[in-house]
């Protein structure tokens, strides 16, 4: 769903376009559209690229965590501020979760709360602070990945013989490998290509959604990004919106380390260092604006799930090293400019028919 | 500030909504195999003669782009020609990220690759990933590193011992400086199993001169690049450049670069490097390095891949499975700076003889 709060200058959309544009005008509707072609054209150049086992269920929990990532930006961009420190949080909340499976002897369930509670704490005192100081985001969540930077690795050094907590909580490892296909209702079973582990996603996309969609905190946090200015003089708690949105930006960061945690095997600093550029890659492409005011939860898992494909299918192809990113960059801009030209085309045949 | 409920209530139930998924929707899995490779099973007895390997399709997959790796992509082509297998693929395109890596590798299980010999990314995740691929039938060999810890769910590890070549190295080093003086340690990330293990091979050397050699500091994360590495020592030389008489590289970038440093200005410490780049061979000729330690990524890829197609073609099983197999680390100076690679062949040589009379079961 795509959330949006228009500027106070901005006129209502029914006195100045009472002819809506195009169903397929939409952008998430491009997006899928794309997906679904792009997933077409690597099954036909490469059929190995249906492969339910080994191909389509390692790729969705791929896009399930990095899903997450882009979530936890998306979250900090509605309020027009960014998380640089994305990465950071995540490692945090994980070295709490790490902690207390390995020394504590926690059930999976409960690390995973104190994961969460990690994560969103050390959100909140990076919300905390920008909401007090005023100082842009950009800075402090800069400052705060760097903290963390040195700070878990030295927790890590101390704590651990091989920088990484190896304790494997019961369950975590079925949440790793299960799918679908092991959840059956009589003698219907799910798709052994949908991974478990993409629960959380899910969960996560409908709680941002109801958040978004259908609260009024959800409509102030996007009113406190489209405009600050307007939204103190009408009356919303902008330090709260910003501290809460930071809270939840932190928590599913943790999460998103959480599951990748439980993709590869152990909770270890290094893991999840590149979530940073995911993070706004899928935000962006899915219609997240980067100044605030406009979200989108299912374009974010669209936009995240394109890369994905693109990826897994230069893969497929057999792309060397040297050409991988150069057409993963090609794929991607002939992909949102064809996407783009038919926005345009669009446009202008709404223009042209009123 | 009152206390924010709005703000709070919408963590609280997301919370929640998790933790009961995670409850409430993990179920038994089928656990359904789709590979071929015979169970292990205690056969002995015949020769290690690789017989028809056309079917067999071995992936050389390291953690991401490195120069030490690059033996392994004509090493493995070699042993396809040799051997007459299917196919021998190199793929370094994990980007040195370990869920890349596992999506890199059922990738290529997707292309038809069925032998896998894998640099893993993390020492302490790789386990799950050699079990996901043993439990799709696939032959799989941790090459260039063991994991972490004692168990290793791969055929078997072929790999440098890497806290034995550090402590060689430090070794080497403290000779070169008589004995006594102070050592610093440049070394990989730091929070890599495999940097852990080095830095305890240099403690162990320091601490066996007797107090005799310091060790002033150990350098961490500076492998990145080489660029990262150089500016790294040149900091240390002109901060510390006095007091240093001796210094041990365990990474290849940093190795490189205190063999630049050293050579432009003109510091009198010993430098012990590893790997045997160009520049760092040079240095060894022209006596600004002291000595490296070389290790055998030809023979990793090479044994590796023979290995991996008997065990695939089913002619072989591991008599242990999780074998670790040390691939060799020399000791090369000024002295055998010329004829190293003939020691590094003869222990190619020597492992292919170990496997098929002491590691593999063939019959």
């Amino acid at each position: 769903m795509t959330t949006s709060i228009s500027p106070p200058d901005t006129v209502p959309e029914e006195r100045t376009a009472p002819h809506r544009m195009p169903f397929w005008v939409n952008q998430r509707l491009g997006l899928l559209v794309l997906v679904i072609a792009l997933s077409v054209l690597f099954g036909v150049l490469r059929p190995a690229f249906l492969d339910q086992q080994l191909v389509l269920f390692p790729l969705l929990r791929d896009v399930a965590t990095l899903t997450v990532v882009a979530l936890a930006q998306m979250v900090a961009l509605s309020v027009g501020h960014m998380n640089l420190a994305v990465g950071r949080m995540a490692a945090f909340g994980a070295l709490f979760a790490g902690l207390g499976y390995d020394r504590l002897g926690l059930p999976m369930q409960v690390g995973l709360l104190l994961c969460l509670f990690a994560g969103a704490a050390i959100g909140a005192v990076t919300g905390w602070l920008i909401a007090r100081t005023g100082v842009s985001s950009f800075v402090v969540t800069l400052a705060m990945d760097f903290a963390l930077l040195g700070l878990v690795s030295l927790l890590y050094s101390a704590l651990t013989d091989d920088a990484a907590f190896t304790t494997h909580p019961s369950g975590i490892d079925q949440l790793r490998s299960y799918s679908l296909a092991d959840i059956c209702a009589g003698p219907i079973c799910g798709s052994p290509a949908v991974p478990q582990i993409a629960q959380f996603t899910v969960l996560a996309m409908l709680g941002l959604g109801f958040l978004y969609g259908c609260t009024r905190i959800g409509r102030e946090l996007l009113l406190t990004g489209a405009n600050p200015a307007a939204a103190e003089l009408s009356g919303v708690p902008t330090g709260r919106r910003v501290l809460l949105a930071h809270t939840l930006s932190g928590l599913l960061a943790a999460l998103a380390r959480f599951m990748a945690a439980a993709g590869t095997g152990t909770f270890r600093a290094s893991i999840g260092d590149d979530f940073m550029l995911p993070s706004f890659l899928g935000a962006v492409l899915g219609g997240t604006l980067l100044t605030g005011g406009v979200v989108s939860v299912l374009g974010t898992l669209l936009g995240t799930a394109l890369v994905g494909v693109i990826r897994k299918g230069l893969d497929l192809l057999g792309v060397g090293l040297e050409s991988l990113n150069i057409y993963l960059g090609c794929v991607l801009l002939l992909a949102l400019s064809a996407d783009r030209i038919r926005a345009v085309v669009s446009y202008r045949k709404v223009v042209r028919s009123t | 500030m009152r206390f924010p409920t709005r703000s709070v209530l919408p963590g609280v139930v997301a919370v929640v909504l998790l933790a009961t998924g995670t409850a409430a929707c993990t179920y038994k899995n089928s656990g359904a195999q789709s590979g071929g490779q015979a169970t292990p099973a205690a056969r002995t007895g015949g020769g290690a003669e690789l017989g028809d390997a056309s079917g067999t399709k071995v992936a050389l997959v390291p953690g991401g782009a490195h120069p030490y790796f690059q033996p392994w992509k004509t090493a493995g082509a070699a042993a396809k020609k040799t051997y007459g297998l299917g196919a021998v693929a190199f793929d370094e395109t994990a980007e040195w990220d370990q869920q890349k890596q596992n999506n890199l590798l059922s990738t290529l299980a997707a292309r038809g690759y069925n032998a896998f010999g894998v640099f893993g990314v993390s020492p302490t995740d790789i386990n799950s990933t050699f079990a996901d691929l043993k439990s799709q039938g696939f032959p799989v060999a941790s090459l260039g590193s063991c994991p972490a810890g004692d168990k290793d769910d791969a055929d078997f590890c072929l790999s440098t011992d890497v806290q034995l070549a550090a402590y060689k190295a430090a070794k080497a080093a403290i000779a070169a400086m008589g004995g006594k003086g102070t050592l610093v340690h440049l070394t990989g990330n730091n929070v890599d199993a495999n940097t852990q293990l080095r830095i305890k091979g240099v403690a162990q050397a320091v601490k066996e001169s007797g107090g005799k050699v310091k060790l002033l500091q150990t350098i961490t994360d500076i492998d990145t690049d080489l660029q990262t590495a150089q500016k790294a020592v040149s900091d240390l030389m002109a901060a510390k450049g006095g007091q240093i008489t001796g210094i041990v590289a365990t990474a290849y970038n940093p190795a490189v670069a205190a063999a630049d440093v050293v050579k432009s200005t003109g510091s009198k410490a010993k430098v012990i490097a590893i790997d045997d780049d160009a520049k760092i061979l040079s240095g060894i000729e022209q006596g600004t390095v002291t000595a490296t330690v070389v290790q055998n990524p030809v023979g990793q890829a090479e044994i590796g891949t023979w290995a991996l197609a008997l065990l695939q073609t089913k002619q072989c099983t591991v008599r242990s499975p999780g074998v670790e197999v040390d691939s060799g680390s020399f000791v090369v100076t000024k002295a055998n700076v010329s004829g190293y690679d003939k020691a590094r062949q003869a222990k190619t040589a020597q492992l292919k003889q170990e496997f098929a009379d002491k590691i593999l079961s063939c019959g």
